[in-house]
């Protein structure tokens, strides 16, 4: 096929370099994408966007042969077709398809040579096998250059700023291509997540000369500022559907925040997370620690709060420092009115805190029983007279099993025989058995099914009903927008507005958590405002 | 230790019983029995090997009359001790591999407070114990605060302490002013009974109710389950997980006194890495059995005889030394891979 001869009206000299057809994926019960088709030309920057669930990263996946597409759908690199339901990570190397992913997989310990040879082969020397160290490193000096990255083969990674751990990631994904002449298409996924924005720039200035060598780039991103800086085009997502492509001269940020929400930019912005008069359980002011800067909130009783936010937004540490697992660098924590600063989390467990964290493995205990993993929060309540009350325990975990419809054969049943879904139900009954006075839940969904889902709700506003506050932190903002009272949103460290009812769903969630993330330069000069009067 | 109630039970604490007691009996047919022959396999091979060397013409002579019992019982005492020792940090996923030669270290410490300085017996034993502790302390402090893997530390401390007796003793030993009662305490029988045998069931029976009666020792089991989420369910961990280290340095303490009470001395020899690697074998051969998966501390004391009265059998038919170490390196060996596989199928992983 010569295809030379599917030219852009506009660029009749522009080649395509990627084009995807008709590609579609479903999975049981839901589809994620839809009928999707876009090419991406040679040599431009091709940014991929949209919110939570819009398909993004099944289209990278679908590309990157980790899933395969329904049949159907096509995909053609450099005029090469397969179809979409036939991709493997075998074909995707074939053809010239390389990811570097927001994990960049690279070796902290290990040099900078060692990094790019790693996954690539050592050169070493004939019969003994020892590696040729010289080799190495010229080698390496020759890609780096190539890559301008301007750093000694020699260093240990751990000793270079954080873009050059992705440049670095990039030129080892790219150096074969390099090497042997070819053209190829970069996917970069969410690649600034972890990077401060003086690194972006970094990263950034390096891609662009990337893309006028000849470089093809597909990048996927959820910063609309970056979008607006660096795309050649950008293809929006939306329930995975693509709802447009557009070339830099046809966006601007409204547009694309209109694009991703999928309604017209709403211009009321909510404002003040101050909270006066009311009855609060939790009172936080000028909460610095880690990315959290100046967060200020409150918390009444029995209120369900939910904190939305990008990763990397601060919202996990704001759980952990709230139970004591960090120690707040600067700010205030009032629970009841009473200044608190929990040196550990049997403090905050004393003062009437639960913590449920975003991963079961910090909180499953998979080779002991169900009855043990029940009771982790509370064993001394079953030791009397120096015995411990092993069957008051049994006895307890059963009320549990039934009370919290967790499904076991019984209370001695190894944990890790349990679903997902019923492990995830026992950590939150693990927690809600102490009756604490403020829970504080981590993405609690997390890999449990539909059905889980709904029942750790059920039980998570039962203890609500009963008087226990609740902050919730999820990328879910369907689900958040059902089971908040009220919503936060957190961007780059700190509270960048506020959700009340009737405005809480999902849509508003997206559009508020996308602009204040991407309202970069505007955050530095607020923060600065906000430290001059403390 | 039956999961069921029966009917007694049920009439007893019935008002402990709620609507749902029925659901702990739900066990499946076939994984029940896979259960049981795994919880029984240790005691089931034992009683063979008591059987076969009872009765079998070359060794039943020898082997099955009350003196032999009472020789293995006694000899393997100073063994199930250090087993119990290593225990108490395997419980909690750390390695403590400094026991044997801690007790080599104590066993100097007792003997030389009685001959040297003439310490009454009951507190050259304190001695040696608290010196034992010290010697977990220092192990512990490194491990859980700092945050260094346990072999190496340990496998250190274990080294410097057979300097620091090398260097003590000068290769001699210490036989000469130790307490005639010490003496006693490791030759006599009561009730037909080696004295030493009722201190090991007594030490035994304390580390089962620490491990598994107390809040404590479900803590211990928690950190080696999961550290992190112990951590997150307000444990902790460096803590308990040095109080684990003292309390096994203690108990080798204590093996350190027995080593002089059964030997008659304290000699540069005596407690050494081999025991330790006695010690882990038990350890994790008594993890196969009765709470397969799990250290425990029935299971242990089974395989600490186990191996005991293997050795035994096989000196008695004739066999050359070698047989017994590659017997005992071979239950080693059996016992870390199928205790890995079975807590490896209990926790779920492939």
């Amino acid at each position: 096929m010569t295809t030379e001869a599917t030219p852009d009206a506009r660029r009749p000299w522009r080649r395509v370099a990627l084009r995807i057809d008709h590609l579609s994926k479903t999975f049981p019960g839901t589809r994620a994408l839809n009928d999707v088709s876009l090419e991406v030309e040679s040599g431009t920057i091709h940014c991929l966007l949209g919110g939570n669930g819009s398909g993004k990263s099944s289209l990278i996946k679908v590309l990157a042969g980790v899933y395969q597409g329904d049949p159907g759908g096509t995909i053609t690199v450099d005029d090469v077709s397969e179809r979409a339901d036939r991709t493997t990570p075998e074909w995707a190397r074939a053809a010239g398809l390389h990811f570097v992913h927001q994990d960049l997989a690279v070796f902290n310990g290990l040099s900078v040579a060692e990094n790019l040879a790693i996954g690539r082969g050592f050169p070493v020397r004939r019969f003994i096998g020892a590696i040729r160290w010289r080799t190495l490193n010229r080698r390496a000096r020759d890609v780096l250059d190539r890559f301008q990255i301007h750093v000694d083969p020699k260093r240990l990674l751990a000793d270079l700023r954080p873009a050059d751990h992705t440049m670095v990631a990039i030129a080892r994904a790219l150096q074969d291509q390099f090497l042997a002449g070819d053209e190829g298409i970069l996917v970069l996924d969410e690649p600034t997540v972890a990077l401060p924005s003086a690194e972006v720039d970094v990263l950034f200035s390096a891609l662009r000369q990337y893309a006028r060598a000849g470089q093809t780039i597909l990048l996927v991103t959820h910063r609309l500022e970056e979008v607006i800086s660096i795309a050649d085009r950008v293809t929006v997502l939306r329930d995975g559907n693509v709802v447009a492509t557009l070339d830099a001269d046809q966006f601007d940020y409204d547009k694309l925040v209109e694009l991703i929400v999928g309604r017209a930019l709403d211009t009321e912005v909510s404002d003040g997370v101050t909270m006066e008069g009311e009855d609060l359980l939790l009172e936080v002011s000028n909460l610095a620690v880690g990315p959290l800067q100046g967060v200020t909130f409150g918390l009444r009783r029995g209120e369900v709060l939910g904190v939305a936010g990008l990763l990397g937004s601060g919202r996990t540490t704001l759980l952990t420092t709230l139970f004591g697992l960090k120690a707040m660098t600067h700010g205030t924590t009032k629970l009841d009115g009473q200044p608190v600063a929990f040196a550990g989390v049997d403090q905050a467990m004393d003062a009437g805190l639960a913590f449920v964290p975003e991963n079961r493995s910090d909180s499953a205990f998979l080779d002991m029983d169900l009855r043990e993993n029940l009771s982790a929060a509370n064993v001394p309540k079953y030791w009397h007279r120096f015995v411990l009350h092993q069957r008051q325990e049994a006895e307890d975990a059963r009320r549990s099993v039934v009370e919290f419809s967790i499904k076991a054969n019984s209370v001695y049943q190894p944990f890790a025989t349990l679903s997902g879904g019923n492990q995830q139900k026992a950590v939150v009954a693990r927690w809600l058995r102490r009756k604490p006075r403020l829970l504080l839940l981590d993405e609690p969904t997390q890999g449990v099914d539909i059905e889980a889902r709904g029942e750790i709700y059920r039980l998570v506003r039962n203890a609500v009903a009963a008087g226990t506050s609740v902050i919730v932190v999820t990328s879910d903002f369907e689900e958040l927008a059902r089971v908040a009272d009220r919503v936060l949103v957190l961007a780059r460290g700190r509270i960048a507005g506020e959700l009340r009812p009737p405005h809480i769903d999902a849509s508003r969630i997206t559009e508020l958590v996308l602009s204040a993330s991407a309202s970069d330069g505007a955050g530095e000069g607020a923060h600065e405002m906000e430290n001059s009067h403390p | 230790m039956s999961l069921e109630s029966t009917p007694a039970d049920e009439a007893l604490d019935v008002d402990e019983k709620g609507p749902t007691g029925a659901i702990s009996v739900q066990h499946n047919g076939q994984s029940r029995l896979m259960l049981n022959l795994e919880r029984f396999a240790l005691p089931g091979l034992f009683a063979v090997v008591l059987i076969f060397f009872s009765t079998w013409s070359t060794t039943g002579h020898l082997f099955g009359t009350a003196a032999n019992f009472q020789e293995v019982a006694s000899n393997y005492v100073y063994i199930g001790i250090l087993t119990l020792a290593s225990l108490i940090p395997l419980v909690c996923g750390e390695f403590d591999f400094s026991v044997g030669q801690n007790a080599g270290f104590t066993q100097i410490v007792v003997a030389t407070a009685m001959a040297r300085f003439h310490v009454p017996l009951p507190f050259a034993v304190l001695l040696a114990i608290a010196f034992g502790a010290l010697v977990g302390l220092n192990n512990g402090n490194v491990v859980a605060r700092l945050g260094v893997n346990s072999l190496i530390v340990t496998l250190g401390t274990s080294g410097i302490l057979l300097g620091i007796v090398e260097w003590y003793t000068n290769g001699q030993s210490i036989s000469l002013g130790i307490s005639q009662s010490l003496l006693n305490f490791g030759s006599r029988n009561y009730g037909g009974i080696p004295e030493v045998v009722y201190l090991l069931v007594i030490v035994a029976l304390v580390v089962y109710y620490l491990l598994e009666h107390t809040p404590y020792g479900r803590y211990l089991t928690s950190i080696g389950s999961n550290a992190r989420a112990a951590r997150l369910v307000g444990l902790r961990v460096d803590r308990l997980k040095l109080s684990a280290f003292v309390l096994s340095g203690a108990l080798a303490g204590i093996a350190g006194v027995l080593l002089v009470a059964k030997n008659g001395s304290a000699g540069p020899e005596a407690g050494s890495v081999t025991d330790t690697l006695s010690a882990l074998a038990a350890a994790y051969l008594g993890a196969t059995s009765i709470r397969p998966g799990r250290f425990n501390v029935l299971g242990a004391m089974l395989a600490v005889y186990f191996i005991g009265f293997s050795v035994a059998g096989l000196a008695i038919a004739g066999v050359q030394s070698w047989v017994s170490q590659v017997f005992s390196g071979g239950a080693l060996f059996v016992a870390v891979v199928v205790s890995t596989l079975i807590g490896r199928r209990r926790s779920g992983a492939s």
